[in-house]
């Protein structure tokens, strides 16, 4: 199911949050409402964490992750970096890297098998997300835009993409994630759908500007209507109850 | 995929204007003194605004001289930048770039911010969209316009907009005047809506508020029904701001003055917008409120601290308005 919310007025949910498979970053300081929304969607399943990166609230394009690891930027400090390692269960690695485009979630989008990168990524960087998070790293552009992790969204199960992508491209995409994609927005007519949406495989959270065609679209790309937590869940339960306690 | 050429500057949604390359010319050429700059207007005023979509009507050229550049060149500017602001009703495809310009219209709070966006942007026979002509973002630089309170009264922003500035008034005297305004009186009182950006030339102001004052008198006779010309008679305008104020306002004792250094002697209101001092002195009653929108930190107002202004100014005091508007944009 996807959820519609706003973070103090802003709609760029993605910006303020980070939601993957086996957990869900938070920003520090939005209303209690708004962190509320994400523990009723998913206290049961997966932690929810608050936390800032070097001092910033827009963690969602700072930090890049999926269910085997996080990636954060140089600029997240000692402390922010403990404080997650502490927080994230066991299997998730936590990693803080040295790349120069330090906003690794405009930089790179990926879910738990694929990772699209931008163009002008170190080799090394490469490397640790191939080697972190588990994925096969591409690196592409998306209509034209070299921040990929801005202008696509994709899960396990789908994804959304850039409206002005052209078909070809789409195909091209749609081959190398082996995943199926669409071009749509999201919060009415917005291009930067990394920045309006957060997915996992069984949920999504975008801002409250979105249309219903738009989120009736994002349901069934990513397909959300019949999709439960505990078939992708179940693998991980015994690990993450074991870093509950 | 061959990576074509990106412009850059379209990665995020548009965002503060300031931070484009071509609105810090802008923002250059505006603090240089006005005196040294062309001022061009062009006086074909069209009857009707109902008919143009497009009003083109204030076309204002910045043009800056010779010795203009000799003195950016020391700052190390890229030289002289033209700008043509061009005037438009408000339409829908402005959504995204109003909301941005109203996002702390009421403070921190969270409101229909999008229904009143969509309030204003339906509202095409009065308001002003300002934009620059050949930007191909199309991103408006400023809004203004005026809301009939009681046009609007079931409209959730609306009644959320009454909530919040009734909790917000904590002066005794004036909620009294604030109540009468959102309940018996609304029909008379028009929201006059003004948001820009900071580094807005100055010289657009005096056409801006000319063309929505015209634009209200043009609609008391040419709305098609009388409900709808009645609801632009307005007697009053009820507006929402955002002022400066000294930190030690309050305190009125000599060692407090003996204090204050040189670079202390600042006023005790800073106005972010000129025009809201003259609407200041000429308002009806007014209150401050604290704001709790996180201001920046500069060394000029380290002493300040960010306010919220609400005003009532009388429809009958608007000419004076006027006038007072065009000498003090002439004078700086």
């Amino acid at each position: 199911m996807a959820t519609r919310l706003m973070f103090e007025n802003s709609c760029e949910v993605g910006v303020f949050s980070k939601l993957t498979n086996a957990f869900c970053l938070v920003a520090i300081g939005g209303s209690e409402s708004f962190y509320s929304t994400f523990e009723a969607e998913l206290a049961d399943v997966i932690p929810v964490v608050k936390t800032s990166i070097g001092g910033n609230r827009i963690i969602g394009r700072l930090c890049v992750g999926n269910k085997n690891g996080l990636l954060l930027p140089h600029t997240t400090t000692d402390q922010e970096l403990q404080h997650l390692r502490n927080s994230l269960p066991d299997q998730v690695v936590v990693q803080r890297i040295e790349e120069r485009l330090s906003a690794l979630g405009n930089c790179i989008a990926c879910n738990d098998h694929v990772a699209l990168a931008h163009t002008d990524l170190d080799r090394e960087t490469e490397e640790i997300i191939a080697d972190v998070l588990g994925v096969e790293v591409f690196r592409q552009t998306i209509a034209g835009n070299i921040l990929v992790g801005s202008y696509c969204s994709f899960s396990n199960r789908g994804g959304l993409v850039h409206p002005h992508t052209s078909i070809e491209d789409l195909d091209e995409l749609s081959t190398l994630l082996q995943v199926p994609l669409v071009a749509g927005t999201v919060n009415r007519g917005s291009e930067v759908i990394g920045a309006g949406l957060t997915v996992n495989d069984w949920t999504a959270f975008c801002g409250s500007d979105t249309t219903a065609t738009e989120l009736s679209v994002i349901e069934s790309v990513f397909k959300l209507r019949e999709a439960q937590p505990n078939a992708v869940v179940d693998e991980m339960r015994k690990s993450l109850i074991d870093s509950y306690v | 995929m061959p990576r074509r050429p990106t412009r850059r500057r379209r990665m995020l949604n548009p965002q503060p204007l300031t931070f484009s390359p071509f609105a810090r010319s802008v923002a250059q050429i505006a603090s240089i003194h006005v005196d040294r700059c062309q001022t061009h207007k062009s006086k074909d005023q069209k009857g009707s605004p109902l008919n143009s979509k497009d009003k083109g009507i204030w076309k204002h050229t910045l043009e800056g001289k010779n010795d203009l550049s000799e003195s950016s060149e020391e700052e190390g500017s890229g030289g002289v930048v033209q700008a043509d602001f061009v005037f438009f009703d408000p339409k829908l495809d402005d959504f995204h770039g109003v909301k941005i310009l109203l996002q702390t219209y009421l403070d921190d709070t969270q409101w229909d911010l999008s229904g009143f966006v969509d309030l204003i942007l339906a509202q095409t026979t009065v308001g002003t969209v300002v934009k620059i002509e050949g930007d191909d973002d199309n991103t408006p630089f400023s809004i203004v316009t005026a809301l009939n309170l009681r046009r609007y009264k079931d409209h959730k922003c609306i009644k959320e907009l009454k909530e919040f500035l009734l909790k917000v008034c904590l002066e005794k005297d004036v909620i009294k005047d604030l109540r009468l305004f959102m309940g018996e009186q609304a029909n008379d009182v028009g929201l006059l809506v003004s948001q820009r950006v900071v580094n807005l030339p100055p010289q657009l102001l005096p056409p801006l508020y000319d063309a929505l004052f015209d634009e209200v008198s043009w609609a008391t006779e040419d709305e098609p029904t009388e409900e709808l010309r009645n609801f632009f008679c307005f007697k009053c305008y009820l507006l929402v701001s955002k002022i400066y104020k000294h930190k030690n306002a309050n305190q009125k004792n000599k060692r407090n003055l003996k204090r204050r250094s040189a670079s202390d002697s600042g006023d005790e209101i800073v106005y972010i917008k000129p025009e809201d001092e003259i609407f200041h002195k000429l308002s009806l009653w007014s209150f401050s409120f604290p704001m709790q929108t996180q201001q920046v930190e500069t060394q000029e107002l380290k002493n300040y601290r960010l306010m919220g202004l609400v005003m009532a100014v009388e429809a009958a005091k608007i000419p004076t308005f006027r006038q007072e508007l065009q000498s003090l944009i002439v004078e700086t």
